[in-house]
């Protein structure tokens, strides 16, 4: 935002970035939301690499998220839900309305969900939530995801794979792989042209 | 015609070569902020047709987009750099995507040179650079929310597409689809298809 080339008016965000958020030279970050649900504590919680634009990203880590994305990415309309750590390589493109959550958000266990269920109600104030499963989210270089796509946790994403518009992705793809579906399934490689 | 909104939250106007029916409603000129078709018509929206709040026209200098008659138009994203056209009578939820484009070479070192190319770039925004296919959906289609409709789809007259799916093949007249990808369940039968007027 610093870097805009090009301001705006009515949608940029007015005011600083976090203390913790790093932007590299020339990247871009527009939206009014893109920190209305950031709450990382960590000392450095979002690193932005070089040439990124971020374009009405949702930026929504927990207090304990550590996202780390590289240079020339091109991001529209992604929400990033991150409670534990999400790494992001270079000339990753990701579309509208695509999710990506290193996170359960709530426990398995209906006992734990209850207890959950109060420390996150108002009456829950300074009551510890339970363990929630988290693993982290690796997306490699050159990674293209459609809109509408889910990336859920513990996933790693091949360099160069292909993520088709709404695909759900709850397991590792391979480097070059091209995925379609929900459940989602290998269509192909990327050595063919886009689309089923 | 008036290109600014009374009841718009969004200080922007409806572009000049965008034709909205005298009848139809357009809830935000937000729908136009990634909007820069150069082509004499850029978005045509029919009579008695509606686009609601979360439609975005994301189209590139090429695009031509048309809404037809009394069509509703929840919240599409078009993704166009070519040309999408929804039919008259259409029923179109929310989080709906139509792209005729993937905007980005399928090769992973083209790719690379596309996107060192945009943050030089104004406006910022990947330039069209695969080659686009085509996206009809009939009159009387209904479509659910979060569905995906992929390039070169056609979608028959009086079809429905169930939430969530996505629309990779073209979808025949009067039939159900449902599923990622999305998958005929059924016919409509002739006594749906038949009604009194």
């Amino acid at each position: 935002m610093k870097d805009s080339p090009e301001p705006n008016p009515g949608r940029w965000l007015n005011g600083d970035l976090p203390a913790n958020v790093r932007i590299g030279s020339n990247s871009l970050i527009a939206s009014d939301y893109a920190f209305k649900r950031f709450r990382s504590r960590r000392p450095t919680a979002l690193v932005i690499g070089s040439n990124c634009t971020m374009d009405g990203v949702h930026f929504a880590l927990g207090e304990e998220g550590q996202a780390v994305i590289g240079d020339y990415c091109y991001f529209t309309n992604a929400v990033l839900l991150c409670e534990l750590e999400l790494r992001i390589g270079n000339y990753v493109v990701i579309g509208w309305n695509a999710t990506i959550a290193d996170t359960d958000f709530h426990p398995i266990g209906p006992a734990e969900r209850i207890a959950d269920a109060i420390a996150c109600s108002p009456l829950g104030k300074g009551r510890p939530r339970p363990e929630i499963a988290r693993q982290a989210v690796i997306i490699e270089d050159d990674v293209w995801i459609g809109p509408n796509a889910t990336i859920l946790k513990g996933v790693r994403i091949g360099q160069g794979a292909w993520v088709e518009a709404g695909a759900l992705i709850t397991r590792d793809l391979p480097a070059g792989a091209r995925v379609l579906g929900n459940p989602a399934q290998v269509i192909g490689t990327v050595s063919g042209e886009p689309g089923a | 015609m008036q290109r600014n909104l009374p009841w718009d939250w969004y200080p922007g106007t409806i572009p000049e070569n965008v034709i909205v029916d005298e009848t139809a409603y357009v809830e935000t000129t937000f729908s136009f902020y990634l909007y820069r078709s150069a082509e004499p018509v850029g978005v045509r929206i029919g009579r008695g047709a509606s686009t609601y709040l979360g439609t975005m026209f994301d189209s590139g200098p090429q695009a031509r987009i048309s809404i037809g008659d009394f069509a509703l138009v929840h919240g599409a994203w078009f993704i166009c750099d070519e040309e999408v056209e929804i039919g008259d009578y259409a029923l179109i939820s929310w989080n709906v995507v139509f792209m005729d484009t993937y905007r980005v070479p399928f090769d992973p070192a083209q790719r690379r040179r596309e996107l060192e190319r945009v943050p030089f770039l104004s406006p910022r925004r990947l330039a069209a650079t695969t080659p686009t296919k085509r996206i009809r959906v009939g009159r009387n289609v209904w479509i659910g929310f979060d569905v995906c409709v992929l390039p070169g789809v056609t979608i028959g007259e009086g079809s429905i597409v169930g939430a969530r799916s996505v629309v990779t093949e073209a979808v025949p007249p009067y039939t159900i689809v449902a599923g990622n990808p999305a998958r005929a369940i059924r016919r409509l039968t002739a006594e749906e298809t038949t009604h009194e007027s």
